[in-house]
């Protein structure tokens, strides 16, 4: 392998990079299960449960990322502190910024699987959905037997694609003084005045997570396919 | 044939069905009663209400008027608050389903479980069978359809006629009182037709009480009981399959028997057309 001089600051790209993946795989958590949500709201029966899935996709895909990390970090404190202080109380919210990142990427992102969910469950085929119905499956058994095993064949190629944006966006977290991946380079960019070597070392991280991703989706995504004639090239 | 003798119930009843989508009046007064052990062959052209008056009995398609009645036990059905008409208890329906086997034109297997696990989800799942029994079950329908080799392959894997066997397995792992089949053979290749057929006759042999939407005329007279011809929604003609299908007093019914334009198309070109016709 090439080396890369890091000038002692190595160490500090691992942890970074460790970070990133923690908050990563957190958000993702939460944006499959805002996405299943979301997509349970925009199919559901229920007016307000479609009015309130569109309107979080809506606003959410319509903000710039960046907008929504730093008002979830910076406003929300504020606006808590401020509501407490107009009702006669001294209240000091600090948010965490690791949980502050997780939730805003995975809120963010969850919007992005809403859609992706949504899609999916709408190919699963009709007839199989009624298939389970004339043989007295109800509402919930339906779903968890027939749909929602179907349903992943079709949402991962979009999951997978929205996890590979989802870890790059989690760089945009740097702001809120989380030391991830991209922070970290950052600091030792600026303490050593090597900006290439060090945004260039972190990129090649977030390749190299990007090209583990891509491996492993695959590997998930033939399992899926389990019944399915591609499945088994 | 003896509605009025015996106390005993009709395994289905089916009393004056109506069903429009949107503005086509699909079933326009609809009766019928299949009593135990009996096969009974629905047919008419493309469109004449066959498919709907299946879906119309285990309520895959809501009924707009008439009754269902499954071994003498009533389907309940009331108006939700748009004034749409809905079952009273989706639990009752639920129930019922369970009791009426149903066979798709286009088999609707589940594609992600093999077709051993096909055959044991519902018994399992809905029945609460126990695991071990339900798989006992399984492998003896698979035999009796012809399909043992085939229990861990995928649905994908299989021919069509091999996919219509599974799905009356299927069906039968249920124990349903009536098996509902839906042109069992109307999306299969010809030379697979005679698989499937075989099947349901043998189910006919054992005095299951079936009700086959069908356009296959030998096959009709052969294995039903009795037959009923739909024409724009309304039973046109109806007796024992024998004397009907040999000597039909309707207009109708004769052009559609002497394959003419209707019948021949409806014949040939059975898979375009999804099921709802």
């Amino acid at each position: 392998m090439v080396t890369l001089d890091l000038h002692g600051y190595g160490w500090m790209l691992w942890r970074g990079l460790g970070l990133t993946i923690l908050v990563g795989l957190g958000a993702m958590g939460l944006a499959v299960a805002l996405g299943l949500l979301g997509a349970w709201g925009k199919l559901s029966r229920y007016r307000a449960a479609r009015w309130l899935a569109g309107t979080y996709t809506t606003v959410i895909r319509g903000v710039p990322e960046l907008i929504l990390i730093l008002l979830v970090y910076y406003g929300v404190p504020t606006l808590v502190q401020d509501l407490a202080a107009s009702a006669g109380r001294d209240l000091r919210v600090d948010l965490n910024p690791f949980v502050a990142g997780i939730a805003t990427i995975g809120l963010i992102y969850g919007a992005f699987a809403t859609e992706v969910f949504r899609g999916a469950i709408q190919a699963v085929p009709r007839g199989q959905i009624e298939a389970a119905r004339a043989f007295g499956m109800g509402r919930a058994l339906l779903l968890r037997r027939v749909v929602l095993p179907q349903m992943w064949r079709f949402a991962l190629p979009g999951l997978g694609n929205v996890w590979m944006v989802l870890i790059k966006a989690t760089a945009l977290i740097s702001v809120i003084q989380l030391e991830e991946l991209m922070r970290s380079a950052d600091i030792a960019a600026r303490a050593t005045r090597l900006p290439f070597t060090f945004f260039f070392a972190a990129s090649l991280f977030y390749l190299g997570i990007t090209i583990a991703s891509m491996l492993i989706q695959r590997r998930i995504e033939s399992w899926s396919y389990r019944g399915a004639p591609r499945g088994q090239g | 044939m003896t509605p009025d003798v015996g106390p005993r119930e009709a395994a289905l009843r089916v009393t004056n069905l109506h069903k429009a989508f949107g503005s086509l009046d699909v079933l326009r007064g609809i009766s019928l009663a299949a009593h135990e052990h009996d096969v009974i062959a629905v047919m008419g052209a493309s469109g004449s209400g066959k498919s709907t008056l299946l879906r119309c009995i285990n309520l895959l398609d809501i009924p707009d008027a008439g009754e269902v009645h499954v071994g003498g036990e009533l389907i309940h059905m009331c108006f939700d608050r748009r004034g749409q008409r809905t079952a009273a208890d989706p639990r009752q329906v639920d129930r019922i389903r369970t009791r009426l086997g149903m066979v798709f034109q286009r088999f609707n297997l589940w594609s992600h479980m093999t077709v051993l696990q096909n055959i044991i989800e519902a018994p399992i799942r809905v029945l609460g069978v126990p695991r071990r029994r339900a798989i006992e079950q399984a492998d003896q329908l698979l035999r009796k359809v012809g399909l043992y080799d085939k229990r861990d392959d995928f649905p994908a894997y299989l021919s069509g006629g091999q996919e219509q066997r599974a799905a009356i397995a299927r069906a039968l792992a249920m124990e349903p009182e009536v098996l509902l089949l839906d042109e069992p053979t109307s999306a299969l290749d010809p030379e697979l037709v005679g698989e499937v057929l075989k099947v349901i006759d043998d189910l006919a042999a054992e005095g299951r009480t079936m009700l086959i939407v069908t356009h296959e005329i030998g096959f009709a007279r052969a294995v039903s009981s009795r037959t009923i011809f739909l024409h724009q929604g309304m039973v046109n003609e109806q007796g024992p399959s024998r004397q009907v299908l040999d000597e039909p007093r309707s207009e109708r019914f004769r052009r559609f028997l002497s394959g003419g334009n209707w019948g021949r198309a409806a014949l040939t070109t059975p898979s375009q057309t999804g099921g709802n016709e």
